[in-house]
């Protein structure tokens, strides 16, 4: 067995790599990334996955339905970490499965593949828990910027983190970005990983928050035709049914981690492609609590005032 | 968030406890405590909820059957909290939203053509502090039903919840959180409302409690505490106290406060740091 099948073997069961080992994995990742196009051609059969946020046990449930890599091709739309307890093995088991089995699965970035948002939101924290020191976070916010933006799967389906860009109207204006960065605030790619269809509006609109667009049907349905695509698959906001379609079947939104949060009670989905692209989701549950490993423990008295 | 009780502790003070799935309840001296947890809303009902709020938005993750209800059973004096309610009081004061730090960069790029600002206070900011009625159980032909028959009167008052007797490390009997809504801000933040409450063998005692922290613009928390004291005087009151609390983050970065987002996660750390926008003491008096 080699290293590599080894390592894969370890992080199946939840434990983390040696620090060492993750910055040796982490450059074998980059060799390989570097050369992935910002729209990466993926081939069918494959089957598309949601947000996973670090909640490692409730992936491998995902891997249990839809099959293990690399058995079943494999496209994940980002936001492999934050907010779960996990994201240290989730991000790795995925980054060694990429490393090991290139041409079987596919990784984009999301919006939480960004040294501020995972500062913020727990990856930070869980590297600096977990080994000590900053180091490993390092290592994989290093490889976060040489994930691809986005898939094209058999030229018909468009898959991204979060939504379009006023900035994008043809696939080509996405391969001239130049991604190697850290997430920027606003423009193009920004716009990639965090925006959202919105109903309420046809065209385009503009977060209250002040940044941020939401797109309507047209400029989906605009954006469809120009690109000669059949559908948008992306990621990036949670459906309680684990996927949603909008604007008659123009785009869908996909959600993979089941439970979020560890409260939210909502179903995951996954959506699997045959090879003639005939679709079928593939919905699923939490996994049980006995399978968690550590037993969830009683919390002691909260005399909170 | 099963809490470890003691049979003796519980016989001691007279309780009794259920609990049934996402119902767990008490029942001492009188009062009737329940608490309920489920999912987040689906999909259609959010629907519904928008239509009856009259909003195209919601929380992202709103437990809409979730509640937290505490029943004088004798005076069918009744004091709940559900999402619903809360988010009618973020209609109501409708506060102008908020803008983040991008937004200043956000000015300087080029419009899409027709674009519409939306203009909703995305942060759901209530000013809510519970709900209340008069429910009186009736028996009709063998069927127990409830009925309202009135609301509670909260009057200002000069009380104060003794945080001192709360302090002291008496058997909780009873505990347990309930998250009415909760929102990411598409990850700017957090918007968080819950209520906890524990249950003593001398008292009862909540904290609701809406935390929002918009990242590097804002953070705002609003409180309200209730405390009753089981076989006090003749004429028993629920007491409650609100205290809202806010600070921009340059403020507190000009204290000498950190400015980073993730010093801000815990509440009750930093809640002393906030300073005080408003407050009010009320109470309820229970009938017998």
């Amino acid at each position: 067995m080699s290293d590599l099948d080894r390592q894969i073997e370890q992080l199946k069961r939840c434990e983390p790599l040696k620090e060492s080992e993750v910055k040796a994995l982490c450059l074998k990742a980059i060799e390989i990334l570097v050369e992935e196009s910002n729209v990466q051609r993926v081939d069918a059969p494959v089957t598309i996955c949601g947000d996973i946020h670090g909640q490692f046990y409730d992936m491998k449930e995902l891997f249990k339905v839809g099959g293990d890599c690399p058995k079943t091709n494999y496209l994940f739309l980002g936001d492999f970490v934050d907010r779960g307890f996990y994201s240290v093995e989730t991000f790795l088991l995925l980054l060694a499965l990429k490393v090991r089995y290139p041409d079987r699965i596919t990784l984009i970035r999301g919006n939480h593949e960004s040294r501020q948002i995972t500062q913020v939101y727990g990856f930070y924290d869980e590297c600096l828990r977990k080994y000590g020191s900053v180091n490993v976070w390092r290592y994989c916010t290093d490889i976060f910027d040489y994930l691809s933006l986005s898939a094209l799967i058999e030229n018909k389906i468009f898959s991204v983190h979060g939504g379009l860009s006023p900035a994008i109207s043809t696939l080509d204006q996405i391969r001239t970005i130049d991604r190697k960065q850290e997430v920027p605030h606003d423009g193009a790619m920004c716009d990639l990983l965090w925006s959202d269809p919105e109903d309420i509006v046809d065209g385009w609109g503009l977060s209250p928050r002040g940044a941020g667009f939401l797109f309507g049907g047209s400029v989906v349905t605009s954006f469809n035709h120009s690109n000669n695509i059949d559908y948008i698959c992306r990621a990036h906001q949670l459906v309680m049914e684990g996927y949603k379609w909008m604007f008659n079947n123009q785009i869908v939104t996909v959600w993979s981690a089941p439970n979020y949060c560890y409260r939210c009670g909502n179903v995951a989905a996954i959506l699997e492609l045959d090879g003639n692209l005939n679709k079928q989701f593939r919905v699923f549950d939490a996994a049980p609590q006995e399978s968690r490993g550590a037993p969830a423990k009683k919390p002691a008295p909260d005399y909170f005032l | 968030m099963e809490l470890e009780v003691d049979e003796n502790d519980l016989k001691a003070a007279g309780a009794v406890i259920f609990v049934d799935g996402g119902r767990r309840s008490i029942n001492i001296h009188g009062w009737l405590i329940e608490s309920r947890r489920h999912s987040i809303l689906n999909s259609s009902t959010v629907q519904e909820w928008e239509k009856k709020l009259k909003t195209s938005h919601l929380p992202e993750m709103v437990f809409g059957e979730n509640t937290l209800i505490l029943k004088h059973l004798n005076s069918g004096t009744k004091i709940h909290f559900n999402a619903f309610d809360a988010l009618c009081g973020w209609k109501q004061e409708a506060l102008p939203p908020v803008e983040v730090p991008a937004a200043a960069k956000w000015k300087f790029r080029s419009k899409p053509f027709e674009e519409v600002i939306l203009d909703y206070d995305y942060t759901f900011t209530t000013p809510y502090c519970g709900s209340g009625a008069i429910e009186i159980d009736k028996d009709l032909n063998g069927r127990k039903i409830s009925e309202e028959t009135g609301n509670v009167h909260w009057e200002d008052c000069k009380e104060q919840i003794d945080l001192i007797a709360l302090a002291s490390k008496e058997p909780i009997l009873f505990y347990d959180e309930v998250v009415l809504y909760e929102d990411e801000l598409a990850d700017n933040g957090v918007s968080l409302l819950t209520v906890k409450v524990r249950v003593m063998p001398s008292s009862w005692f909540l904290l609701l409690q809406f935390w929002l922290r918009v990242d590097g613009v804002l953070i705002r928390l609003r409180e309200t505490r209730m405390h009753y004291v089981f076989g006090g005087s003749t004429n028993p009151v629920v007491l409650r106290e609100s205290c809202w609390r806010e600070s921009t983050f340059q403020a507190l970065s000009a204290k000498g406060h950190p400015f980073d987002s993730a010093a801000y996660n815990d509440p009750s750390i930093i809640s002393q740091k906030l300073p005080i926008v408003k407050r009010t003491t009320q109470k309820l008096v229970i009938s017998s």
